[in-house]
């Protein structure tokens, strides 16, 4: 676990859901259910390589971890825990509370996760200082990818009041907590600030069924293809990128098949990621030693080079546009059990 | 995620020049890294068409590569002209990958003369093995191994048009090495096509393949078999001359396209005979189950240090999945080593 971070200014916020995306949960049947809510802290298993990519986005101290889950807030104490045993410290922890819409009578918000995430999402936004960048990390077995676009979207003011209203009732939000979600998204500062969704590909969801929400939504295998963005984007270093690799390979069996498919399964994607190869490198060989901590692999920069070369050409980057979120209706709504199943 | 016990495999994919185009392999090959953590696919072809047809299925891209291929040899192409015009046909440009140990076994459902030509122009011959034969799965009435497998192995079907008495005696060690590893058959009986039971019966070949056949140490040879004997399952493999395995081969598919033919016309001629094969339907369900060929995959040419399995053209996804896990448990089981201990020191 790296040293606690010196406390700068904001400048990056990262929003991570927990099961699927930081977590393996299994809750797919009722029995699974209930094992996952009895488990303990230390039986729980994060997604490879989640940890290492965490603790390197927030080395720099500049940055806040907000995590948002659809598990009950019961489970808050056992969560955080695990968080903890992982080194990942977090400055939100927003969970459902359930028992409150049971009581309620709120059947529908019990199911609902644009009805329960948006309204937390504006109201860490309207916490947050108005230049802080965001990258925001869900998964497919629900509704991540459409939620988050629907945020950045409203909060960058490219999407219509009577769009969003359709949206929520489309997703079965009660009318008050529709109210609530326009009157809280007027009071947020007009800002253009998520730049990465990444989806993490828990179903195994073909990326093509991301396409219509645009390149800023990057499906992804694993933490390793986000890592190797981030870098792009310049949110992490080379040597942080080798941290979260050598983790993946000394904890989870990766290899250099798997971590240089990895790598050329983003280029043909075409996402803009030809120049990390060469960052690599110098980190391999700079000062810093990196090479001696992945001696297991000397061929892993060799491996990565014949994968760009075996592609000839690379693609033109996805084109960006609007998202048409009526089209998408189906997205946003509940999926029972059944439902995920199924897919 | 990445969690794998058994040696990785790559399987090379030639993406191109099957009946359905390059979706159906790229199905085939994404549902193979679904089922076993395993096998690697790579998939050899035109770019754009595989990241097209890659982006629509379900599919583990950790285990997922692609080589681009900018040609690929057509079905109606002749083989050695279309392989000297196109140097990066996609068959060519698998099995070079294939050599330089990029993947460890490839797969093709295209052209099949393009397919062992390349391979014949880029693999080595197991030491002992003058001549490749082309080998194929055919339904019989019996079950045989520990999968209880209804299909008999025929080899050559086509690869070598007139093969020596010391080249029938390779294929019969092939096949039997093939079958032994593929089908979990511990102990295949082995058997020369003649046209009499009878040791001496056949042209001279034959005869001289017979005689060293009886002492080829662990081969479990049973003599020669009539072409009746085919079907009725009476070895499990059956070793020929490709020009007599070919004649052979199309015959059978001829009869059973016949036969099918002919139910048809029952179908559609009278009530009655409906009616009958209506009864009948359920058994011949049954029949179409344990004689799938999909199951097999493709016909794997033997010979050579490298495998190669030839898918049928029509093949679709699931075929594909197979062919690709045949020639993976080839690999992970070291076939040619395999062939090679049994061969006859000359």
């Amino acid at each position: 676990m790296s040293a606690s971070p010196p406390k700068l200014p904001v400048k990056r916020i990262y929003r991570w859901d927990l099961d699927k995306t930081y977590l393996q949960t299994d809750f797919d049947t009722f029995r699974q259910l209930v094992r996952t809510a009895f488990q303990k802290a230390h039986e729980k298993k994060a997604v490879p390589g989640a940890a290492a990519l965490i603790r390197e986005l927030r080395a720099q101290g500049d940055s806040r971890l907000c995590i948002v889950s659809g598990s009950p807030t019961q489970m808050r104490t056992v969560l955080a825990e695990k968080l903890k045993l992982d080194g990942v410290e977090f400055d939100e922890l927003v969970l459902k509370d359930n028992l409150r819409n049971l009581v309620r009578g709120r059947f529908k918000a019990m199911r609902g996760q644009v009805g329960y995430k948006l309204p937390v999402l504006l109201e860490s936004r309207a916490r947050a200082p108005v230049d802080a960048e965001e990258v925001l990390f869900g998964d497919d077995a629900e509704a991540d990818a459409f939620i988050y676009s629907l945020y950045a979207d409203m909060v960058a003011h490219r999407v219509s009041e009577p769009v969003v209203h359709r949206v929520l009732e489309a997703a079965e939000v009660y009318s008050d907590d529709i109210d609530r979600v326009i009157k809280q998204w007027k009071e947020i500062p007009q800002a253009d600030p998520v730049r990465r969704i990444f989806i993490m590909l828990d179903r195994l969801t073909p990326p093509a069924a991301f396409a219509h929400y645009g390149p800023r939504v990057v499906p992804i295998f694993n933490y390793f293809q986000a890592a190797l963005v981030l870098l792009g984007d310049k949110h992490l270093t080379a040597p942080q990128v080798l941290k979260v690799m050598i983790e993946l390979v000394q904890t989870s069996g990766y290899n250099l098949l798997t971590l240089s498919n990895s790598f050329q399964d983003l280029l043909r994607r075409g996402l803009p990621i030809a120049g990390v190869a060469e960052a690599l490198v110098e980190a391999l060989q700079g000062p810093a030693a990196m090479f001696q901590m992945v001696r297991p692999m000397p061929d892993i920069i060799a491996a990565f080079s014949k994968r760009v070369a075996a592609l000839g050409l690379q693609p033109p980057p996805p084109r960006v546009r609007e998202i048409d979120y009526l089209s998408i209706l189906d997205d946003a709504r509940p999926r029972t059990h059944k439902q995920r199943r199924k897919t | 995620m990445t969690t794998v016990s058994q040696r990785p495999v790559t399987i090379a994919f030639d993406v191109m020049g099957g009946d359905h185009g390059p979706l159906e392999i790229v199905r085939g090959a994404a549902q193979l890294t679904l089922d076993t953590p395993h096998i690697h696919a790579l998939l050899v072809g035109d770019r754009a068409q595989i990241d097209q047809a890659l982006a629509q299925v379900r599919h583990h891209a950790e285990r997922v590569a692609v080589h681009h291929a900018p040609d690929f040899v057509s079905m109606h192409e002749k083989p050695n002209v279309a392989l000297e015009a196109k140097p990066d046909s996609s068959v060519l440009v698998a099995a070079r990958l294939v050599r330089e140990g990029e993947a460890d076994a490839m797969v093709s459902a295209g052209n099949t003369g393009a397919g062992v030509l390349a391979c014949a122009r880029t693999f080595c011959l197991i030491p002992g093995v003058r001549r490749a034969a082309l080998a194929t799965v055919y339904p019989t009435a019996v079950g045989r191994g520990e999968k209880n497998d209804p299909f008999s192995l025929i080899l050559d079907v086509g690869a070598t048009v007139d093969a020596s008495a010391d080249d029938l005696v390779a294929f019969a060690v092939m096949g039997s090495a093939y079958a032994r590893i593929i089908s979990k058959n511990e102990h295949p009986t082995v058997a020369l096509l003649s046209n009499g039971t009878e040791a001496q019966k056949g042209p001279a070949r034959v005869v001289e393949a017979n005689q060293k056949l009886q002492h080829v140490p662990g081969l479990r040879f049973i003599g020669n078999v009539e072409g009746v004997d085919i079907p009725k399952g009476t070895a499990d493999v059956v070793v020929c001359d490709g020009f007599v395995g070919n004649v052979c081969l199309k015959m059978l598919e001829g009869v059973s396209e016949t036969v099918i033919e002919l139910a048809r016309y029952a179908y559609k001629e009278k009530l009655l005979w409906r009616a009958g094969l209506a009864m009948l339907s359920s058994g011949i369900e049954r029949i179409k189950e344990v004689t799938d060929w999909e199951q097999y995959g493709g016909a794997p040419i033997l010979g050579f240090d490298r495998l190669f399995i030839k898918a049928h053209g029509r093949s679709k996804s699931r075929a594909i999945t197979n062919a690709g896990k045949v020639a993976a448990r080839a690999v992970s089981k070291d076939l040619a080593n395999a062939i090679q201990g049994m061969l006859p020191k000359s």
